[in-house]
Order: structure tokens, then sequence, then C-alpha cells
């Protein structure tokens, strides 16, 4: 027997319906968008400001290019939570801090204490930031510890590790005070003439990183996976997907990211410091606000790239436009504010995007204990 | 040899103005008719038995009534008066109880606490225990649970008396008319019969109680009366002693021939044997063989352990007991994986729970079960994502602009298109489909049931378990009937639909008589007992 | 049971222990056991352990954290979090230091100040997050940047100098205990109690196990839900504004931005260490008062040891993972009798 009938040409003659699609069903890419023209506008209302005189400094190429120094590591941890929250059921690291403070001296000691070659110690220090994902990931997604439990214990561990270790007291020398020109901004090379400093690290440790993580999300089996489990952990189970290793995987590469971060603000600052990424309120609140602002969905299954690098930027560059208005430390706390702001405006509007991703349909108010559909 | 009513009296009450009247009810639900024309009348203190196959109107009736729905048409009266429920605290002010399957209530708080929460007598700010506690005691002693439970966790009670607690709940308000939606679905025979005795307790109180259930032979256990819904109407409302089982479950189906949807063919070798297969808890004893491009038919109702026979053979349960052989392995498969790998597929029962990945695009539902189809080494190629999903959206004709789409603003029909082609990207050798066709509208139902029967045409060995009486009739070329837990009956698609109902709804008063739908009798079924066998 | 017997006639005197939870939970009993074995093993390796002069500080250091432990407690049992009580505190903290330097203002209106803005604070949660429904943690994570900026508005300058000793009634002087109790302590006690009653007794403290086990079969109950959720953030903020006197008191003349810092996790941890189920719906708030002992032991216990005093953290990070991990095995059992 012939199996189907073709479908009618009525479905397929709806060419708006493409537009449709990019609306609901590509709502993901709308937070990019959005965030890019917050971007835009952010760009012009500046740039308005400085011509006005209205700056207290100049509002150029060079300052924006300046400011990616503190881009690297935000967008590189907001990566990492990406990663971990997009896995889904309460996922989130609040360890990202804590990791950073440990790899970096790690790797302090092995590259100025242990003296051993460059190369070797960044792959060790970023191969130690795997095994401590590997303990939030074999706790969470094993033994079935909630997320927040998890690297709130490991937060707490790690953080003190990286005192106990360091002694409280920053490590630094030779080798590390010349690895701070991998951090510093250069000029880029052939095209480089006119255009502003970039800081090395944005193709040194970002771009690598940023390109193998699109890959990995969007190209390979495991980030199928990851959307996967992060969207209905039941049905990647019966879709035949093993949850747990494709979760635990979402950890360790959280705490990978982490390792590198380690690395990069050692050559920041040219100096391992032990509170590196727990000083003040730790790194990972930020991190965690930032994935949310580009587009992460808190309950899993939902996130992408460009709206981490997008959302990072804008920050950094809300962040430096702030303190040309409002200089000093009334400059610093207006950051605050507006990242506040930020935050809540998003995640409040974008909640009824949310909602129409995931209803579908509205549903009429349904009886408790009766199937939907049954009649 | 019918069933006798085995029960007291009828319940005073014959003869006086009805408890409630429903008359001339109608409800569509946008292009669907989920009830035509119905009418019930149910006296006071008396069991009043609501009976009609999945689709037949009774869950939309009892939705009406406690206010979860509005009719289109028809009116309703509570003793004489004519009522407009537009709530469900409409419904509950009136007196009208509901006690669903699956009850709204909370785990973490303790039984004594289910009983009031959200309506608690206080004194200032404090719970008023003395004020409340006598009434709930009594409560939980007429549903015959020990007091003691009064201080556990609701959740630490087994699902059984969790469901008795919900009752007892219902009676807290006075009520009038107690529906009772499928409640010994999940109890032992011991617990129904604590069951029927709460019942008829009531009943004598002069409480009404609609008892809805498939379990044809229990009713003639409880109740007075019985209204048969079919295909959206009431076809009959009379008092259960003048019928038998079997004229309820032909009234339940109408008779009608169901035009099978068989393909020709020989049927191949060996896919799936199960031997004694035991699972604790779900079914026990099952042996079963499906051959390549054979379709098995699992029916049974809700609990008779044929949908965890599917999980097990998955690899999503383990068996406790028994040999498998499936796809020329002996080892039973461990994890869904592992099936996979040997050319195992499943359908899961639940389409929004177990199968759906709700805002992910069509493409990725489909692919996402064959990721290694869509490059080497662990990569994936958009081209051939596009390719494999375009492929089996044209295959299966779900109704979309392209690929992109979410699957969850779906229909459910074409839903359901789209978990069904995850499992057929290749072509497996053995697919399970359990609840195939669950909340799918009607053209889609008749597309799915082609696509099954076109993969057995091409040699899979297809088993489907399903509790559409229905839909098994008209895809299976087999029938194994299961009843708790066991398999009951093997019956060949010519089998009358009562015959099959009546299987699983448990009273085969004589096999022997099994009835074709042309009303001959079956002679060829393999594994019915000879008679004078106990029928199992 | 046969139709014909008669439910008994209520004979028995009417007792409550039949109906309401167990007084202790498992998780409360197994703390105070660590926390006695504890007690006993530094009082054995450190003599100074067991002095007043080293519990009493170390039971002013708990006060603050089991205080607003409390609130949190509420929080999570309602499937909430909060992560914006260390802000809170700062702004509380900050301003009533000023009104206290600028005004000199009596110790009984320092502290309804303190409590009036982090019971503002609070709101703003609240609204947010019953209204708004967007996850708490994301709300909070917006409200503690924004009240962090509010509080560094009004620091203005770097510190806050020449605090009077009005607040000493919390502080860790001879003014601040009676007999040997920290007043500050005997604070948190008497709330933790008043909550516990709270949440055993009360049709209010009932329901938000209610909302927290599932906020629409809540709803559907006929429990105000979202007047509820306001109203459990109000009383975190509340009392995180009554902590953050506490905090001015035990601290210099000085107060420096960094008041608050990092509290938000420790009150965390000391609610989720105490038995109370992150996923709502379960919680215990005498556990929380343990939690937060059991944690400032083991930090001011490594001091006493003479181990680095940042090794207590590590101890706080494994006691997490402890506590928890037998809850959950707890559970699991539990679920499945």
């Amino acid at each position: 027997m012939t199996a189907v009938t073709t479908p009618t040409t009525a479905d397929q003659r709806r060419e708006p319906s493409r537009f449709r699609d990019w609306i609901t069903g590509g709502a993901l890419k709308d937070r990019a968008v959005l965030l890019l023209a917050l971007i835009v506008v952010l760009l012009v209302a500046m740039a308005i400001l400085d011509g006005v005189g209205l700056t207290s400094g100049r509002f150029n190429s060079d300052y924006l290019a300046s400011t990616l120094i503190a881009y690297v590591p935000l967008a590189l941890l907001a990566l990492a939570e990406l990663f971990v929250i997009t896995s889904g059921r309460g996922g989130i690291d609040l360890s990202v801090g804590s990791m950073v403070s440990l790899t970096g001296i790690v790797f302090a000691m092995l590259y100025q204490q242990a003296g051993l070659p460059l190369a070797v110690a960044v792959v060790s220090a970023v191969a130690f930031g795997a095994l401590l994902g590997a303990v939030n990931g074999f706790l969470t997604a094993y033994l079935g510890y909630p997320a927040l439990i998890t690297t709130l214990a490991t937060f707490y561990a790690y953080r003190s590790i990286a005192l106990v270790v360091s002694e409280q007291r920053p490590i630094s020398g030779p080798e590390i005070s010349e690895f701070y020109s991998a951090a510093k901004a250069i000029e880029l090379p052939v095209i480089g003439g006119g255009l502003p400093l970039v800081p090395l690290g944005v193709f040194t440790f970002l771009l690598p990183v940023a390109i193998v993580a699109w890959f990995v999300l969007n190209r390979t089996t495991y980030g199928r996976k990851l959307y996967a489990i992060g969207t209905n952990d039941t049905a990647a189970q019966w879709a035949g997907i093993d949850t747990r290793r494709t979760r635990m995987m979402a950890y360790v590469t959280a705490g990978a990211i982490a390792g590198l971060v380690g690395v990069y603000t050692v050559a920041q600052f040219a100096s391992a410091r032990p509170d590196a990424g727990t000083s003040g309120s730790g790194m990972a609140l930020p991190a965690i606000t930032i994935a949310v602002l580009g587009g992460v969905a808190i309950t899993g299954g939902i996130g992408r790239l460009s709206g981490i690098l997008l959302a990072a930027l804008l920050i950094v560059w809300l962040n430096a436009s702030i303190l040309l208005v409002v200089p000093g430390n009334e400059g610093a706390q207006a950051q605050l504010l507006a990242l506040g702001v930020v935050l809540l405006g998003a995640s409040l509007l974008s909640n009824a995007t949310i909602r129409r991703r995931q209803g579908g349909l509205a549903k009429p108010l349904s009886v408790p204990g009766t199937a939907p559909g049954a009649k | 040899m019918t069933d006798t009513a085995q029960r007291t009296d009828p319940a005073p009450g014959h003869g006086s103005t009805p408890r409630l009247e429903m008359r001339d009810i109608s409800k569509r639900y946008g292009g669907v008719r989920a009830i035509r024309h119905a009418d019930i009348t149910v006296l006071p203190g008396t069991v009043h038995a609501l009976v009609g196959e999945n689709g037949a109107g009774k869950s939309t009736l009892i939705k009406i009534l406690a206010g979860a729905e509005r009719p289109d048409t028809g009116t309703i009266a509570i003793d004489g008066q004519d009522v407009s429920i537009g709530s469900t605290t409409d419904a509950i002010a009136l007196g009208v109880q509901t006690v669903y399957q699956e009850p709204q209530l909370f785990p973490e708080l303790t039984v004594a606490e289910n009983f009031f929460v959200g309506r608690e007598i206080t004194r200032g700010p404090t719970i008023d225990w003395r004020a409340q506690a006598p009434r709930m005691l009594e409560l939980l002693d007429t549903v015959g649970l020990d007091r003691s439970l009064a201080s556990q966790p609701l959740g630490a009670l087994s699902i059984a008396k969790q469901q008795q607690v919900s009752i007892a709940k219902a009676l807290l308000e006075q009520a009038s008319v107690l529906i009772l939606d499928e409640p010994s679905a999940i109890l032992t025979d011991a617990e129904i019969e604590v069951l029927f005795g709460v019942v008829r307790r009531l009943a004598a109180d002069g409480v009404s109680i609609i008892y809805i259930s498939h379990r044809l032979d229990e009713l003639f256990r409880i109740a007075d009366e019985v209204t048969i819904m079919r295909d959206g109407e009431t076809v009959s409302s009379q008092p259960i002693g003048e019928l038998t089982v079997r004229e309820i479950a032909e009234r339940m189906v109408g008779g009608e021939i169901a035009e099978g949807v068989h393909k020709e063919g020989e049927h191949g070798d060996l896919v799936l044997e199960l031997e004694h297969l035991t699972l604790d808890g779900a079914f026990s004893d099952v042996s079963l063989s499906v051959r390549a491009g054979e379709v098995v038919g699992l029916y049974g109702l809700v609990g008779s352990g044929a949908a965890e026979v599917g999980e097990v053979v998955y690899g999503m349960r383990a068996a406790s007991s028994g040999r498998m052989r499936a796809a020329g392995d002996d080892r039973h498969p461990a994890t869904p994986s592992e099936a996979k790998r040997r050319g195992i597929r499943m359908v899961p029962a639940n389409r929004s729970s177990q199968g759906s990945f709700s805002f992910q695009p069509i493409a990725f539902n489909i692919t996402i079960g064959s990721l290694g189809l869509l490059g080497r080494l662990g990569w994936v190629s958009p081209k051939a994502e596009r390719r494999i999903s375009d492929d089996l959206i044209r295959r299966l004709a779900v109704k979309t602009p392209s690929g992109r789409q979410p699957i969850g603003a779906m229909s459910g029909g074409n839903a359901q298109k789209v978990v069904l082609a995850r499992q057929i990207v290749e072509q497996p050798r053995l697919l399970v489909l359990a609840e195939p066709t669950q909340g799918v509208d009607v053209g889609a139902k008749e597309e799915i049931h082609r696509i099954i029967a076109d993969l057995a045409a091409r040699g899979t060995a297809v088993l489907v378990i399903t509790t559409d009486l229905a839909e098994v009739q008209r895809i299976a070329d087999r029938i194994l009937v299961f009843r708790s837990g066991r398999v009951a009956h093997e019956f060949p698609p010519t089998a009358s639909q009562a015959s099959l109902l009546a299987a699983a709804a448990g009273a085969v008063d004589d096999p022997a008589a099994a009835q074709t739908a042309t009303g001959q009798p079956v002679t060829d079924l393999p594994g019915l007992p000879t008679p004078g066998e106990e029928p199992r | 049971m046969s139709t014909d017997t008669v439910a008994p006639a209520v004979a028995k005197p009417l007792s409550l222990r039949r109906i309401l939870p167990p007084i202790v939970t498992g998780q409360e009993i197994v703390l105070l056991g660590v926390l006695v074995i504890l007690w006993v093993l530094l009082g054995i390796f450190t003599p100074a352990f067991l002095t007043p002069a080293s519990i009493g500080p170390l039971l002013v250091q708990v006060a603050p954290i089991a205080l607003i432990g409390v609130g949190m407690t509420f929080v999570i049992i309602t499937a909430g979090i909060d992560v914006s009580v260390a802000a809170m505190i700062m702004v509380s903290a900050v301003t009533t230091a000023r009104m206290l330097v600028a005004f000199d203002i009596p110790a009984i209106a320092a502290v309804l100040v303190a409590i009036v803005i982090g019971a503002a604070l609070g709101a703003i949660n609240g609204f947010l997050i019953a209204y708004g429904r967007v996850h708490p943690i994301i709300i909070t994570f917006g409200t503690a940047n924004l009240f962090q900026w509010l509080g560094l508005r009004v620091f203005d300058s770097s510190t806050v100098n020449g605090i009077p000793s009005t607040l000493e009634f919390f502080g860790r002087g001879g003014a601040g205990s009676t007999l040997g109790v920290p007043h500050s302590f005997a604070i948190a006690v008497i709330a933790v109690a008043a909550a516990w009653w709270f949440l055993r007794y009360a049709k209010a403290g009932r329901n938000l196990y209610a909302i927290g086990g599932n906020q629409n079969a809540a709803r559907l109950a006929g429990i105000k839900v979202q007047p509820r959720l306001v109203w459990v953030y109000v009383v975190t903020g509340a009392l995180a504004g009554l902590a953050a006197c506490m905090v001015i008191a035990t601290g210099t003349a000085t107060l420096d931005q960094s008041v608050g810092s990092g509290k938000e996790l420790q009150v965390i941890a000391a609610v989720v260490i105490g038995g109370t189920s992150i996923l709502g719906g379960r919680g215990s708030v005498v556990g929380t008062l343990l939690g937060a002992i059991l944690v400032q032991t083991v930090v001011s216990g490594v001091t006493q040891l003479g181990w680095p005093t940042q090794l207590g953290f590590l101890f706080v990070g494994i006691f997490i993972l402890v506590a928890v991990g037998t809850d959950l095995i707890r559970e699991r059992t539990r679920r499945r009798a």
C-alpha cells in the first residue's frame, strides 16, 4: 500500500509564514536582535553626548576597544554558565569564580614556580578546571544533588583550597610579568593601521573558545543532546540519550572554561591572586546575569552563543559609557544600577516570549486528573 | 450465564425527585464534537455507572457537571431545580464533588492538612484543629483509613491510600453528588472491597454517586444503574440488572465492523520473543512473539500491564525475571540506547512528557533519535538534518511550512507524526508503539495507521500497545488482551469489539462464545483455554 | 470492613500529636548530634573553646545569619530564593549608620529605620516575583544590583565614620549580653521560635508549604498565593534590616562598603544544611538555626585549632554536601515507602 498523500499546496502557499517563522519559531534570535539594537542605541547615544561635549573623556573606538580586556573573562564565564544552565534540571554554577581563583593559582605554580613551559602550564590549568567541573558534574548528574547546592558547596571548597594552597599570597614573578603581554592590547596585523588597539586576549582566548563553542553547540551531536536534556529530560531518555553523561559534560566544560579564564586573569593582572574570582560578590553572579540577559532560559533548553557575546558586549560598553558620563565612584555605582535595570527589564519583557514558545496554543483550563485531549 | 448483581437491596430514593438531571447536553471543542447529545438522570442514594470508550464523551460530560466546562446546549437540574454551573466553585457549592484519578494534593503536607488546605478553620491566625479534627477523623474512619495516618506526610502513603484520602476529602463538604473517576484503576482487590463499602455507605446515606469505570464486571457489584455513551451520545440508561457484560460492551462499541488496515505479505522470522517475562508490580508470566512484517496488538485497560511490557522491551525498565530474545540477542536491553542499537525503536505513550521537545524545531525532534546519521565522528551537518527531516515530513504528510517550526505549536496529530518520524528515520527491526494515536484527530489517526501498516509491509515487526479498541482491531494481525498483568486471551482481528472489551474488562464468561463481528463463532484462537479450563 | 461498622465515637481525647507532623525532624536531630559532637571535640582539643569568652562571640556571629535565615527559610519553602539579602543588609546598615551619626537617633528609632528599609526592599522583591512571573533567582540577581547601587549612593564617600555605640545592645561587649547570653543571639532564637510556631500552627504558615509544593494546586485550593509570596520576601527584608543593626553593633565605629558582602551565600548554606529543600515544600527553621551555628562553629573552630582560617570554608562546603546528602537519602527512602 502506498504511503501517504503529499501535503496540500495550501499549506505551502503561505510565503509570509517565513517571516512569521522567524518571529515565533526563531524567537531565540529575537534576543540577539534586541541586544544588537540596544548596543546600537547605546553607541548612537554616546556619540551624541560626546559630540555635545557631555562626556569626560573621548568616546571613540580606541576607548571601546580598550574595554574589551574586561569583556573576555565575562563573556567566557557567561558561556560556561550557558552550558550548565542550558543542561536543565535547575542547572547553574555558582562556583565558577572559585574555579577561576584556584586554576589561576595552579597555573602560576606550574608556570612560575615549577618552571614548566607555557603551553604545558596552560593545558594543565584547563585540565584541572575540567576536573573541578567534573566534581560538580558528578555530584549533580550522577548523585542527584540540586546544582545550586553542589556549586554552592564547591564555591566554598574551591575558594578555601585556593586560599590555603597559596597561603593567601598572590603568586607573581618574571615569567608571569612577561605573560602579561598575552592579554594586553595590540595592533591588529595587516589591517591594523587605522583600527584601534584590540586586546590580544580577544584573539588568543575568546575567539578560539567562541568558535569551538559555536561548533559544539550547533554542529555536534553533543550540542543536540545538551539542548535535548535541557528541553525535556524524560524525552531525552526515551530518545536513547545518556542524560547523565551529557549533563556531566556540561559541568566539565564550564570548569575547563573557568580554567582558561583563570589563566587569563593571571595574564591580566600579571599575578595570580587567590581571590581573583571570589573578591566582592564573585564572578559567578555577573556571569549568570549576562547569560540570562543573553537569552539563556533559567529552566534550560534555550541559549545561544550570539546572545551571550552580545549581552556581555552590551554590559561592558554600557559600563564604559557610564564611566564617561558619570565619572569616578558615582559612575561605578551607576553601573550597578544599569545592570540591575537591564536584567530586570529584559527578563520581565522576555517572559511573554518564553510562554509563547513553550505553550504553543493556549490550553483551556485543564481539570486535574483528566488527560488533555481526552474526550 | 449472566453476572448476577451481588448487592443489597436498591437504595432508597427510587421514584422520588431525581438528584441530578442533565438534558440535551452538547459540547464542541473547535471543530470536534465531544458530545452530540447526552441525557443522564441520577436518583438520590443510587450508584450510577457511566461507561464509554475513550472519546465517547464521558470525560467531557463529567467536566461539565464539575464546572470545568460549560455546555453549548442543554440544562442541568439538581433536586428538581435548574442550575447553572459556571465554575468549579459553583459545582462545589451545589454539592457536586469530584474525585479525579490524579488528585491535586500536596505530598509534603500531612494527610490531615491536605484535608483542609485552603479552607482551614482558624482561631485567629492559628489553625483550629480541635474544630477541624473530629470531622476529619470521622471521614478517615469512613473510608477505612487508620487514624494514625493523619500525621503522616501524604507522600509517604501508597497511591491507593492517597486516593482514599482524596475521596475522604471530597466528602468534607456535604456532597449530594459524588463523581468517582476510575477509582479502582490503581487498587488491589482488597482495597476495592473497602472502596465499595464506602460507596455503599454513602449511597445509603442518600449521596448519589456517579461511578466511571471501564471494569464492567465490577460495576455489577456496585452500581444500581448504568448509562452508556458512545460517540458523544448517551445510547442507553437503565438499571444494571437488565444487562449483561456482553450487552454493555456491545452498546459501547456499537457493533460496527471496523475496516482493517491489513497488509498482504508474509511474515518473516521471529524478531521478538518473550517467555514468562515478569515485572514485579506490573505484569507476570507474559509470553508472546512478533515476527517480521507482523503487527501484534496488546490491548488492555489502564493498569493491565501492557504498557510496561513495552518499556521492558525497549530497555527503559528491567524485567524481574523471564527471557527475552530481541533481534537475535538473548540479553535484555539495559538502556534504550542499547535497544536502539539492535534496531528496536519505541514511540512512548505520553507525547508531551516523554516524546516532544516542545520548543525545538521539528527537524530537531525528528533527528534527535538518529544523531549518528547526521554526520561522522559526532559531527552534525545541517544539510543532512534538513534532508532527513524534509524527507520524513513528506513521507508522513506532516502539515508544516518548514522543518524549522517548533513542535510545541502543532496539533496533536502532527506532533505525533513527528515523534513517530523520529523512530522510523531508519527502518527499525522492531517498532513498539504505545498509544500511537492518543489525542490525535481522526484524519491523522488514519494516516498514522497507514504508516504503521506500510512499515510492516516492508518487514518491520510491530508491537502496538494501546487502550484504543478500534485502533487495535484495525491494524493488528493478532490481538493479545491483557488483564491484571497477564495475557488473558489472544484474538484474531476479526473478533468482535465487544468480545475484546469483555475480555479486557474481565468477564469472559464463555470464551468459546467469542464471536466475530459478523456473528460467526471464532474457531481459530490460539492461546484460548479449552472449555473447562480457567480463563486467565 | 462490613458496612454496618459504625465509626467509633470519639472517646479518646483529641491529641494534636496524632495530627500534626512530629515535633522534630530527622535532620534537626542529626544536626544537633553533629553539633554536640563537634563542640565536645573542640572542647577537648582547645579547652578555650567552651568558655563564654569564646562561645559568646560565636553566637553573636551566628545571630544575623540565623535571623535572616528565618526569612530565607520561608522563601525557600515557597520554592523561591533571595540572593539580594547581602545588598539589603548594606542598604539598611548604611542608612541606619548615617542616621546615627547625623542625628544621633535613639536605638529604638535606629532599629525601626533599619527594619522599615529592609521591608521596603523586600517588598520590591516580593511584588516583582509574585506578579512578574520570572524566576526568583533572576529577579533577586537584578535587585541585588539595584540595592547595591542604592547602598553605595547612600555611602556617598567610602565609609561612615564615628558611629556611636547606640546599638551596643546587639554587640559583642558587656552591654551586648546578659548573663553571658548575647542579646542578638537571644533575639535570633526568639525569631526562630516564633517562626517555628508560625510554620507549624498558623494557617498562613502551613499554606507556605502548600505554595512551595504545588503552586497551582495551592491556588486552586483557594490559597491567596501572590499576597503570601510578597509577604515572605518582605519578612526576609525586614529581618535583613534587623540583622544590619547587629552587624553595625559588632563592627567598629567605621562602616565600610563591604558590609554584608557574601552573607547571602552563608544564609543559603545555613538553610540548606538545616534540611530545607531547595525545591520547596519542605523546611525547618530550627534546622536553619542549627545550620547557622554549625557553619560558624566550623569556621571559628578551625581558627581556634590553629589551622588556616580559610580551611573553614572547605569544611562548610563538605558539610553542605553531607547534610543535603543525608536529607536526600532520607527523602528517597521515605518516598519509596
